[in-house]
């Protein structure tokens, strides 16, 4: 009797599994089908200390969508950083095909004797509905304006940001609220020519708090194609070497907080005070760290109303430093939910992103990782013989031991954690084919093909990207939103998005390019699994203004307008163009 | 055994409260060790207090001027060493590689000067803390097979499960796991409900990899109160 009681339980069991799609595969590698040629190569520097650079710059593969053409179908663009690569823009073709337009447009040469691409960050900085496209580099950044006929042009000088920042993050947002992008750069090394230097004392001082690094630096849009240097006023002076920042709305009070993660030290954590100015209370938000930051993202995981954030640290067996997973208090302040939540070790982490790829409505993570994947020989031996050295400088590049062919911290696998209805995350990258070993770098996560499943552009340093293409079968629900704001910034950057569903209310935004070297899509997207029905959608724009939107069917893609009583049908399928 | 027993102080410090301790304690402490460097109880007293206070630098500075005042205090080169092990938990993790690879050359000093039972057990089990890059795990054995000799000759004393343990642990980190479970069952057969052998002898493979790595992880305060060499004389 027994046997037979368990034995008819693991045959309904196995078919919930099967109704479920367990043991399926929900990513295709569609590379090279889409039209996806090229790889990413680092920097080679030509200066003394270049044997020395050449394991610390393994950097500068990124990618950023969107939708630059507005055809209603996201693109991308994807960064080189070896001198004389060039840069692409892969305008999508509506098919799940792709051709690179960058030379067409005046926006491949990225990469000369004194500049490497190291990040990508489309906004409107003009207004005009159109995103033009920031290029951040090692070097001197690049400014583009979209002329909107597939062209740009480098308007850098005249914008007001030209200027050596050895930049490898910016995200965009309008921190003052006055209707204009802004933009924040981050800056890994300081302000001087890492090309060439003039000394060797330019690498990090400290390993857990290093000060002498890029730091911050603030741009204020005039709202004029220029922008002014606001780094001081707005109370940033930060001097940390700086690989990502992370905007959002912490405490739903209206205006942007900003989270900056830093490398060889202390992450800092600033409230905006909603006068232009911002506050730094990192010792009462996430206290005072030595880790490595390396990516920023946001997304509210717990399905509590409040946006939490995930940051990617090194752990590996000679450096246990761990993830955060930052819960969100609700009084600015958070607490570390990685090791509960099984977000702990992800390795030596780079890019990370909050999106619900099964549509069930919760928010799962994909973090991709790796630093130099290489000859069999490790470079852990020599970097722990420096670190022990007494009373060494480690400022001084000649103190650091080349890493040649060696590797570090290589081969690892990605993870596509799976969010359990917000208790914790199980690892299903195995499953679903998406834990390769190159080392991943940037991930753009858009729904290229408009239908309804969120897809991944992964960037790999000095390797083939990876272009994964989602592939869940029917049966669950979505809706997407295209913000515009013809009030404030055009793109609505900082809009909150609140729907509710089945008995629940999920929380989204649209941010300005958080995620190590990654700009996913500015669509807000939401799984809403097996509910037909999509009871209210509230809208809290930049403005402050808010807006109820009812009674709309799911699985389709929306525009909605600032002030406009009625959500637009986008563009329904891919077969439509 | 008995020297461990000979080098534990007849001194009678009235000892610190679980979450009681003083700067004023850590005072009267520094003043015994003063008086006697040797004295491995009142070092380890005195470290507690220290780690309730987080005043890991003033008593790495102590030990640091108590052994150049008394460069033959094999003890006061062992609780050196423990300083810093204190300090790692609440340092970077790079830091900690620092910190670790500094206390190991007090411990190596301790042994020089008396290679005593708790001295041994302890550089050996701190070389099981280093990744297996290092290539230190063999280190640790010959320590802990040296310390297992010691203990053999000795009566059997409840704080020698501790080298059953790390010894196996050592074994597993060289890869030899059939020596691993040898060493655990021996010391399972003396202390049959120890349940850190427990938890080793029912684990394997994926499970048990991740047990002992979570247990070897740097992050986690040691246990460095060394109590158990008093309370079982």
């Amino acid at each position: 009797m027994t046997g037979r009681v368990v034995l008819a339980a693991a045959a309904s069991a196995g078919l919930a599994l099967l109704a479920n799609g367990v043991g399926e595969r929900w990513f295709e590698d569609v590379t090279a089908r889409a039209g996806i040629t090229h790889q990413h190569t680092n920097r080679e520097f030509k200066n003394p200390y270049a044997h020395i650079m050449a394991g610390y710059t393994a950097l500068g593969a990124a990618v950023a969508v969107a939708d630059y053409n507005g055809d209603g179908f996201d693109d991308f663009f994807v960064t080189d950083s070896a001198e004389g690569g060039k840069n692409r823009l892969y305008r999508n073709n509506g098919d799940f095909t792709f051709t690179d337009v960058a030379e067409a447009a005046g926006l491949a040469a990225g990469n000369d004797a004194q500049n490497a691409s190291a990040d990508a960050l489309w906004f409107d900085f003009n207004n005009d509905q159109r995103p033009d496209l920031l290029v951040i580099r090692f070097g001197q950044n690049q400014l583009f304006e979209n002329l909107g006929n597939g062209k740009f042009r480098d308007v850098t000088r005249t914008s007001g940001m030209l200027g050596y920042k050895n930049a490898i993050t910016a995200v965009a947002f309008d921190y003052d609220r006055d209707g204009w992008v802004d933009v924040f750069v981050g800056s890994y090394f300081q302000p001087v020519n890492v090309f060439n230097p003039e000394t060797p004392r330019f690498f990090p001082e400290s390993f857990e708090t290093a000060n002498n690094g890029g730091g911050v630096t603030v741009y204020r849009n005039n709202g004029d194609g220029t922008f002014t240097d606001t780094t001081e006023q707005a109370g940033f002076r930060l001097t940390g070497w700086t690989l990502d920042m992370g905007h959002a709305d912490a405490d739903n009070d209206g205006d942007e907080d900003l989270y900056v993660a830093c490398d060889f030290g202390t992450d800092r954590f600033f409230v905006n005070n909603g006068d232009g100015t911002f506050t730094d209370i990192t010792e009462k938000a996430i206290g005072i760290d030595t880790k490595k930051g390396m990516n920023v993202d946001w997304g509210d995981f717990d399905g509590d109303g409040l946006l939490d954030i995930y940051v990617t640290n090194i752990t590996d067996d000679y450096m246990r430093e761990g993830n955060f997973l930052w819960r969100n208090n609700g009084d600015l302040s958070f607490a570390d939910v990685s090791r509960e939540t099984d977000t702990y070790n992800t390795g030596w982490g780079w890019c990370a992103k909050f999106f619900d790829y099964d549509n069930d409505g919760w928010q799962d993570l994909y973090v991709v990782n790796g630093w130099v994947s290489a000859g069999k020989e490790s470079y852990v031996p020599d970097i722990f013989e420096m670190i022990t050295r007494p009373n060494i400088e480690l400022a001084d590049a000649r103190n650091w031991p080349p890493m040649g062919s060696k590797s570090l911290s290589g081969y690892q696998k990605k993870r596509l954690f799976h969010n359990e209805g917000g208790a914790g995350f199980k690892d299903h990258a195995a499953r679903h084919g998406v834990d390769s070993v190159r080392d991943g770098r940037g991930i753009g996560v858009a729904d290229f093909d408009n239908d309804g499943r969120l897809d991944m552009y992964v960037a790999n340093a000095n390797a083939e990207p990876y272009f994964y293409r989602n592939t869940l079968p029917p049966g669950r629900n979505w809706v997407q939103f295209l913000l515009g704001s013809p009030k404030a910034n055009r793109f609505a950057i900082g809009a909150q998005v609140r729907l509710t569903s089945g008995g629940r209310t999920q929380l989204s935004f649209v941010n300005g390019g958080n995620g190590f070297a990654a700009q996913s899509t500015n669509r807000v997207h939401f799984g809403l699994g097996k509910n037909e029905k999509i009871d209210q959608v509230e809208i809290r724009w930049p403005s402050g203004a808010k807006q109820t939107l009812e009674n709309l069917p799911p699985n389709r893609i929306y525009r909605v307008l600032e002030g406009k009583p009625k959500a637009e049908i986008l563009i329904a399928k891919a077969s439509q163009k | 055994m008995r020297q461990a027993r000979l080098l534990v102080c007849a001194w009678a410090l009235a000892g610190v409260g679980a979450s009681g301790a003083t700067l004023a304690d850590l005072d009267r402490y520094e003043a015994a060790l003063a008086k006697n460097a040797d004295d491995l109880r009142a070092g380890s007293e005195y470290r507690q207090a220290v780690i309730q206070l987080k005043q890991y630098d003033r008593c790495i500075k102590f030990f640091e001027e108590l052994v150049a005042k008394s460069p033959q205090a094999a003890n006061a080169y062992l609780n050196y060493g423990f300083a810093y092990v204190d300090k790692i938990p609440d340092a970077g993790a790079i830091t900690q590689v620092i910190l670790a690879n500094t206390a190991l050359s007090h411990f190596s000093k301790s042994i020089e000067l008396r290679p005593s039972w708790i001295a041994l057990y302890t550089r050996g089990n701190s070389y099981l803390y280093w990744p297996k890059i290092f290539g230190k795990a063999p280190l640790g054995v010959k320590d802990l097979e040296e310390a297992m000799k010691m203990q053999k000759q000795d009566k059997l004393r409840s704080y020698h499960v501790r080298a059953y343990i790390s010894l196996g642990d050592g074994y597993w980190k060289m890869d030899d796991l059939e020596k691993a479970r040898a060493v655990w069952q021996e010391g399972a057969k003396l202390f049959p409900n120890e349940p850190r052998l427990k938890d080793r002898l029912s684990r394997s493979g994926e499970e048990l990899a991740k047990y002992i790595d979570e247990t070897l992880d740097p992050n986690k305060r040691v246990d460095t109160n060394l109590h158990e060499l008093w309370e079982d004389q």
